[in-house]
């Protein structure tokens, strides 16, 4: 009954981003040029970049941009879900999230997952499609797709973790824009495979910022680069982020002063 | 001109209002040379390797120069002007005794060295960290040159920024959308900030260094590496100074036809 | 009867950050931010039965709204006993937040591109009302708000009346028991407030709610309030009839008189403070004390063709609460 109900919700919520975003057919077309060209431009760079390098921190060219498709899935897939989060701060400057507590719905859920992206409905899809392809090209064993698609659920949870505790830090300080475009820099340090970055920052955004379980990875299991166990300690700290993240947020609900009128 | 200090000096202090906002800036930037700096060291690992004509040396100081060139160059406030003509804001400034453009371009300069000023702090701290081998110019004439190459990157820029900003005198929902294609998109990827133009095969290399965008931060870096001197060097300040006046004109142009739209729809 | 909300001792306190001037304050508000805890509540402590419509006046920034959002479950309380239906608000349980409501005539929740039926249906949603009954709903308050033609209308292209006539409706879908509304008439024109007005009424007496009011303009409180409460400062100064505010706090009462004759006009400063001289008419504010014999000595020595003795209009008192003149 629950689930129903907050499946209807997300619809619904969903359905008038929808009729929100179609009323603004310009700006719809400007964003999902801008997405796509980003996309091009950085695919095109890589592509060059190991034309002269032939290989990428010992990873051939494929495996590089193999690396750099998980990063956008998993990048494109969070904003889709959680496009709602980039609306946050309006509604804790303005006071309105007072509307989103007072209601009978988790206010978690609405301001995480309320209102999906449309524009990344059209750039997945193609996405998907790459990536199959150029995993597919890597010929992984069934072992090995099966330790990336849980790497890669893992990941997605690691992304959802991050998303609450900027929410949770959005109603503490106010301050959204920024943590979100700071979250989505550390993130864009996985385009690369984090081979490439020397200790201690490997360190750090392997573990403190688990950019590389996050995004690396998934990628690196696909190649049959990680261990079993790996697989066991990566999936045991995504859930860790996502149980910290959720005490994060309750505690930041009693620090919610609302915007006062 | 004492109009100008005030502005000058109320900017300066506007932008420690916004400290968050400051801060945070200066983070992003430093993450991105980060990104840069370790993607050129790991594949220059091997100290003798030469990769589209870089050497290990030179390649790290064009990560190093983008913090300086990126901080003169790409910081500018002028970007708000396109929330300003949206929301209507824009007839506070136009009934004050005062020139837009220079008001802007006032504020502009007050957060150039603003940046500039942590920029230099961070290029320490980050030289620091990564101990990389620098090159510093010594040539008086190049250090000359890099300064003109400096100063009509910072001219067009203002102008992008200007022309981009006048789309909401027409769609005034295009505003962020119209910054988030020229400035993070275009500019990110064509202006040189992540990577030298050069590693582009020489087709589409070609095609790069017409536009208007590699004279931002490509440029001027490599002017100052020595890279590029002599005819390459006249012929590329000649092509910065034809967008410049080009750029110019059409800011001129775009914003006397929508400012006759901004009255016209009386907002 | 029984209580629909319990409030004993409720203390809440924030923390802001203030702000330096100028450039060195600036610099050192980015290395130590400067702390100050704002006592927003002080011990509160009140009771309303089920029912029953009360208003909460004070001058800005008194704590009403505090209350009012501690009550609804928005505010962690500092310390102190809230108990509203027989729910802690904090825990906000979907079953105590289908029965309550808060409007707030400054806050949005319609989403603001698209018609204002769509806000409905996902609060349809959200509430779970039964489509039998949502539809009712909406047409009784479409009907009692007289919007019913607009709900069509995307909500940026509506007035301000109509969009807070439509946020009501938003708010009142599911029928709650208890509502609480901040400033439900601000910024309205004069017949906007009245429709608004009326509405309440008609709903407190309709469905037995418990309503709790707060606002600024003083023909919400007069028209519906029977019991206020005047917090200032975060405690509570008054609680009870609104009549009993003005014998309580008006020190002064008015003297009218209508005069025959101009003789000796000029002392008649010496019975009291004249608040208005048009002859034959004269208003006069005594001491409360001196009632008495400044109406006994108004008829020695003038010529009165007429006398009558008033309490301060309420309006007055109420002015005096907004302006923080009670505290003494």
């Amino acid at each position: 009954m629950t689930i129903a109900k907050y499946i209807k919700i997300w619809w619904l919520m969903s359905r008038n981003s929808f009729s929100m975003v179609i009323s603004q057919r310009l700006s719809f077309s400007v964003f999902l040029l801008g997405k796509v060209l980003r996309f091009s431009f950085f695919f095109a760079f890589l592509y060059f970049l190991l034309q002269g390098t032939k290989t990428l921190a010992g990873y051939t060219s494929s495996e590089a941009i193999f690396f750099f498709l998980v990063f956008n899935l998993i990048d494109v897939i969070s904003q889709f879900l959680f496009r709602e989060v980039y609306r946050f701060r309006p509604l804790i400057i303005k006071g309105d999230f007072d509307y989103v507590l007072v209601k009978p719905v988790n206010a978690l859920f609405r301001v995480l997952m309320g209102g999906a992206d449309v524009i990344d409905l059209i750039t997945i899809p193609p996405l998907i499609f790459v990536a199959y392809y150029i995993g597919h090209s890597l010929s992984p064993t069934f072992a090995q797709s099966l330790g990336f698609w849980i790497l890669f659920l893992n990941g997605l949870l690691i992304a959802t973790a991050f998303h609450i505790s900027v929410l949770a830090l959005g109603i503490i300080t106010t301050e959204v824009d920024h943590t979100v475009m700071i979250y989505r820099d550390l993130t864009s340090l996985g385009r690369f495979p984090t081979d490439i970055y020397k200790q201690p920052l490997q360190g750090f955004i392997t573990y403190i910022i688990p950019v590389g379980i996050m995004i690396t990875l998934p990628a690196k299991a696909l190649m049959g680069l990680v261990a079993p166990a790996g697989i066991i300690a990566a999936v045991a700290i995504g859930i860790i982020a996502l149980l910290a993240s959720l005490k994060f947020w309750n505690f930041a609900l009693t620090k919610y002063t609302s915007a006062s009128s | 001109m004492n109009k100008y200090l005030s502005i000058f000096k109320i900017s300066f202090q506007q932008e420690f209002a916004y400290k968050v906002s400051f801060v945070m800036w200066r983070f992003r930037n430093m993450i991105q040379i980060f990104v840069a700096f370790f993607l050129w060291d790991k594949i220059f690992e091997n100290p003798g390797r030469i990769v589209f004509g870089y050497d290990r040396s030179k390649i790290l100081t064009y990560v190093f120069a983008i913090i300086i060139v990126r901080a003169l160059v790409l910081s500018a406030r002028a970007a708000d002007v396109a929330g300003d003509v949206a929301q209507g804001e824009l007839s506070n400034y136009l009934i004050k005794p005062m020139n837009y453009f220079k008001y802007w371009f006032t504020r502009d300069m007050s957060s150039k060295i603003l940046n500039i000023s942590f920029a230099f702090f961070e290029f320490i701290i980050l030289y620091l960290i990564l101990r990389p081998p620098l090159f510093f110019q010594q040539n008086i004439l190049i250090i000359l040159a890099f300064l003109v190459s400096i100063v009509i990157a910072i001219m067009i820029y203002f102008y992008m920024l200007f022309i981009v900003s006048s789309v909401p005198f027409w769609a005034p929902e295009l505003g962020w959308g119209s910054h988030f294609l020229v400035t993070i998109i275009l500019i990110e990827f064509l202006s040189g900030a992540l990577f030298p133009i050069d590693i582009l095969p020489a087709g589409i290399g070609q095609v790069v260094m017409s536009l208007p965008f590699p004279y931002l931060i490509y440029f001027p870096v490599q002017v100052y590496l020595g890279n590029i001197t002599g005819a390459l060097l006249v012929k590329g300040l000649l092509i910065s100074s034809i967008w410049l006046v080009i750029l110019g004109i059409s800011m001129k142009y775009v914003w006397s036809k929508g400012l006759k739209v901004y009255e016209g729809v009386g907002r | 009867m029984d209580k629909a909300i319990i409030v004993d001792h409720l203390v809440k306190n924030f923390e802001v950050n203030v702000k330096e001037p100028g450039l060195t304050g600036a610099i050192r508000s980015l290395i130590k931010p400067l702390k100050k805890a704002v006592h927003a509540l002080r011990g509160v402590s009140f009771s309303i039965q089920t029912g029953e419509l009360v208003g909460f006046i004070g001058p800005n920034g008194a704590g009403k709204t505090t209350t009012l959002k501690t009550l609804s479950g928005l505010l962690f309380p500092t310390s102190g006993f809230v108990e509203v239906l027989e729910h802690d608000p904090w825990e906000r349980k979907p079953e105590f937040l289908k029965q309550i409501s808060l409007v707030m005539g400054q806050k949005n929740q319609l989403w603001w591109d698209l018609p204002a039926i769509e806000t409905f249906e996902l609060n349809k949603a959200i509430y779970e009302i039964p489509t039998r009954e949502y539809e009712e709903n909406l047409n009784e308050l479409t009907t009692l708000l007289e919007i019913k033609k607009h709900v069509n209308t995307p909500v940026r292209k509506l007035s301000l009346g109509q969009r807070m006539r439509m946020e009501l409706i938003a708010s009142l879908l599911h029928k709650p028991k208890v509502l609480f509304l901040d400033e439900p008439t601000i910024g309205l024109d004069v017949v906007a407030q009245q429709k608004v007005r009326d509405f309440i009424y008609e709903y407190n007496k309709k469905y037995q709610a418990t309503i709790i009011l707060t606002s600024h303009n003083m023909d919400d409180l007069i028209n519906l309030a029977r019991r206020v409460i005047v917090i200032d400062e975060g405690k509570i100064l008054f609680d009870g009839a609104l009549e009993e505010l003005v014998s309580r706090y008006a020190k002064e009462k008015i003297i009218k008189a209508t005069l025959s004759s101009e003789d000796n006009i000029k002392d008649l400063d010496k019975i009291g403070k004249i608040k208005k001289l048009a002859f034959p008419e004269v208003v006069i504010s005594v001491p409360r004390s001196a009632t008495a014999v400044a109406a006994a000595e108004l008829l020695q020595n003038f010529a009165v063709d007429d006398l009558t003795i008033e309490e301060v209009p309420i309006e007055d008192v109420i002015r005096k609460v907004f302006r923080g003149e009670l505290r003494k």
